[in-house]
């Protein structure tokens, strides 16, 4: 019963940080039809923001804000720099542009920062645990899922009870009648980018907190898993890629617990092997968007 | 004087020629060819190795080269960490006709740039892939420098029975030769020690959470008396933080994968852990002085030791090209061969009577506090390494 408890406390809490990266992929996709593969770099930016920050002395509270700050701001650029002008484009377009995105900031970071890890020293306290009864929680599993849930929270109402909120998910519905309403799309667009930069922010801090460092490839198999997670989830779903992603981490943690040892190695095979069998029967994912926007 | 100009120009013509058939190099020029990552994912190792390299050629050709004799000059191409892009940047180096040429930190690729120098006879280091199957699957042209898996697995091995452990948990990854062979290895040595091995699992690189493998240690019964694993950044910092959050209090052995600033940043978590380097700075020693060195000439601490690894691979062909009766070829694969003692930066290097893995010595260190002590420094038994 411990150990079950246990396993679902680990599941839970990697399905809510994969939740959190594809939310931030699903955001930007529901609004202009873009995986944005440059998502995981938007990680490694907010990663670096806090070793910086902690390095000069700044508090970890006031470095985690920082960088989603600067993470949303970067965003917003990326996607006046990047694909602004490729608007008109096509979604092959779009996607090569991300990835040629990723690409740069990767050989920025490695030529400006340096190609070696940089340690991350977090506060003692986040490797606690607590203890109810004979059973462990690490201090980071509860946090990642509090944290999830507060942003998951604070989406929601981000969405439903303000204007721009409101004006993105019709923007998502359709953007051309957005537009025809006298409403600016480019604003609706940005903002998709900078809530994505605050999830992405979020997520690396999560992130970095159980890896102790940062690198300038950091972003790589984060933004694969989230990449993943929308696709289960059903592209350009909110509430699929949330589901998506909290079913991956599920669906994780379950064959590292089931299969035997002889065949955990293959581990990645057998989730991905799910993963089509889901597709098969769900073509549109778990929980499409109402569009049925596909790339 | 006509006929002598004219055999002046002739003799002119062909020095260009075979100049230009050497690339650039002028007649007694020693051409070393890289084809490692200076970008990608191995350029965490392969830049550090670089930066090293570089140090010791500046100092070298300072002293007029080579064994005195050969000035060096580099050729250096990255192969953005892709594998069949080392092939192709071996290939045009081997076209070039250079003298020697240097693969990147890894098994892979070295491995396959390794084929096509072997069979252009051209000598062949690796930066610093320490997986032994490198030079066995290569042939007699490929060489390592840094401590062989097996060997520090074996150090690691010795120290646990040493400390009298009698049961292992043995965690590796099938994602990279480094951190599958090694705790194999250990496993393997361990064994051969007098230990048990309970369980072998698998995790792999990259995936963050540890829960389920920590969650399954902390169900043995009875606990392992030592858990030793390979897994290095991220994976490792995220491995031992969630086995001491889980209650796991076995001692962690761990390989140079973890000599990193990141291990000392982790608090307490890490405390009393044990594991292998290439070399440790202790007060005095040469390593000391020569991070002293290197801050001085390029203004950077150097945070590894890939640095000092890059930097002995300049001094063990320098001790090659002394006694070579010439530097290519065979010569020079004969006297690399044969060298014993190069007194390196991290202590003595020796070829002779290996498969091109040198005999070296390995550093055990103790992490308390966020800082490392010295636990010993061991030169292993070659007959006890566990066959690659």
């Amino acid at each position: 019963m411990d150990l079950l408890l246990q396993h679902v406390i680990n599941a839970v809490s990697l399905g809510g940080t994969y939740a959190l990266l594809s939310l931030g992929l699903a955001i930007v996709f529901s609004i202009i039809g873009l995986i944005n593969f440059a998502h995981g770099e938007l990680m490694t930016a907010a990663g670096y923001t806090i070793f910086f920050m902690l390095a000069a002395g700044v508090s970890l509270p006031l470095a985690i804000v920082f960088a989603i700050v600067a993470v949303a701001i970067l965003a917003m650029g990326i996607e006046r720099v990047a694909f602004r002008p490729m608007r008109k484009a096509d979604m092959t377009g779009l996607l090569i542009t991300s990835f040629a995105m990723s690409m740069i900031l990767q050989a920025f970071f490695q030529n400006a920062i340096g190609a070696r890890p940089r340690a991350v020293a977090m506060p003692e306290a986040l490797s606690g645990v607590v203890n109810l009864g004979s059973v462990h929680l690490g201090i980071i599993p509860l946090m990642s899922i509090s944290i999830t849930v507060v942003a998951l929270v604070a989406l929601n109402l981000f969405l439903k009870h303000t204007v721009m909120g409101i004006t993105m998910r019709a923007a998502a519905e359709d953007i051309d009648v957005v537009r025809l309403l006298g409403l600016k799309a480019g604003r609706v667009v940005a903002t998709s980018f900078a809530v994505s930069g605050v999830l992405a922010a979020t997520a690396a801090f999560l992130w970095v907190a159980q890896r102790g460092s940062v690198d300038p490839l950091m972003g790589f198999v984060p933004v694969l898993k989230a990449f993943v997670a929308t696709i289960v989830g059903g592209l350009g779903s909110l509430t699929g890629a949330v589901a998506g992603g909290m079913l991956l981490g599920i669906v994780e943690v379950l064959a590292q617990v089931v299969l035997p040892p002889s065949m955990v190695e293959f581990r990645d095979a057998f989730v991905l092997g799910f993963v089509i069998l889901l597709l098969l029967v769900r073509p549109q994912g778990l929980l499409p968007a109402p569009t049925g926007r596909r790339s | 004087m006509p006929m002598l100009r004219k055999n002046t120009r002739r003799a002119a013509l062909a020095l260009s020629l075979l100049a230009s058939t050497a690339g650039f190099a002028a007649a007694e020029d020693f051409v070393l060819g890289l084809a490692t990552g200076q970008t990608g994912g191995l350029a965490a190792y392969d830049q550090p190795s670089l930066a090293g390299l570089k140090l010791a050629i500046d100092e070298i050709n300072a002293r007029g080269g080579l064994g005195g004799k050969y000035p060096v000059k580099l050729e250096i191409k990255d192969t953005r960490s892709d594998t069949a892009a080392a092939v192709q940047a071996a290939q045009e180096l081997v076209d070039q006709g250079v003298n020697a040429i240097i693969t990147p930190c890894d098994a892979d690729p070295s491995i396959a740039a390794g084929q096509i120098t072997q069979g252009a006879e051209i000598p062949t280091f690796t930066f610093c892939g320490s997986t032994p199957t490198i030079t066995s699957a290569v042939g007699d042209f490929m060489f390592g420098t840094y401590p062989a898996d097996n060997a520090q697995a074996l150090v690691l091995a010795e120290f646990a029975a040493k400390k009298g452990y009698k049961s292992a948990y043995v965690l590796k990854s099938a994602d990279s030769a480094y951190t599958l062979k090694l705790p194999e290895y250990f496993a393997t040595a361990f064994e051969a020690a007098g230990g048990k091995v309970l369980e072998q699992s698998t995790y792999t690189m990259g995936q963050q959470d540890f829960g389920a493998e920590v969650t399954k240690i902390k169900g043995l019964n009875p606990q392992p008396d030592v858990i030793m694993t390979a897994a290095y950044e991220p994976d490792f910092p995220a491995f031992i933080k969630q086995l001491r959050a889980a209650g796991v209090t076995a001692p962690v052995l761990g390989s140079d994968g973890i000599d990193t600033p990141t291990t000392l940043s982790l608090g307490s978590v890490a405390d009393g852990l044990v594991h292998t380097t290439a070399g440790f700075a202790v007060p005095g020693s040469s390593l000391e002085a020569f991070n002293a060195k290197y801050k001085q000439a390029t203004g950077k601490e150097p945070d590894t030791v890939y640095i000092a690894n890059g930097y002995e691979i300049g001094l063990i062909l320098d001790a090659a090209a002394k006694v070579a009766a010439s530097p290519r070829g065979r010569d020079l694969r004969d006297a690399i061969a044969n060298l014993e003692n190069v007194e390196g930066v991290t202590g003595p290097i020796t070829y002779k009577g290996t498969a091109g893995m040198p005999v070296r010595s390995i550093s055990l260190v103790e992490v308390k506090g966020g800082a490392r002590s010295l636990v010993e420094a061991v030169v292993p038994e070659a007959a006890k390494v566990p066959a690659p």
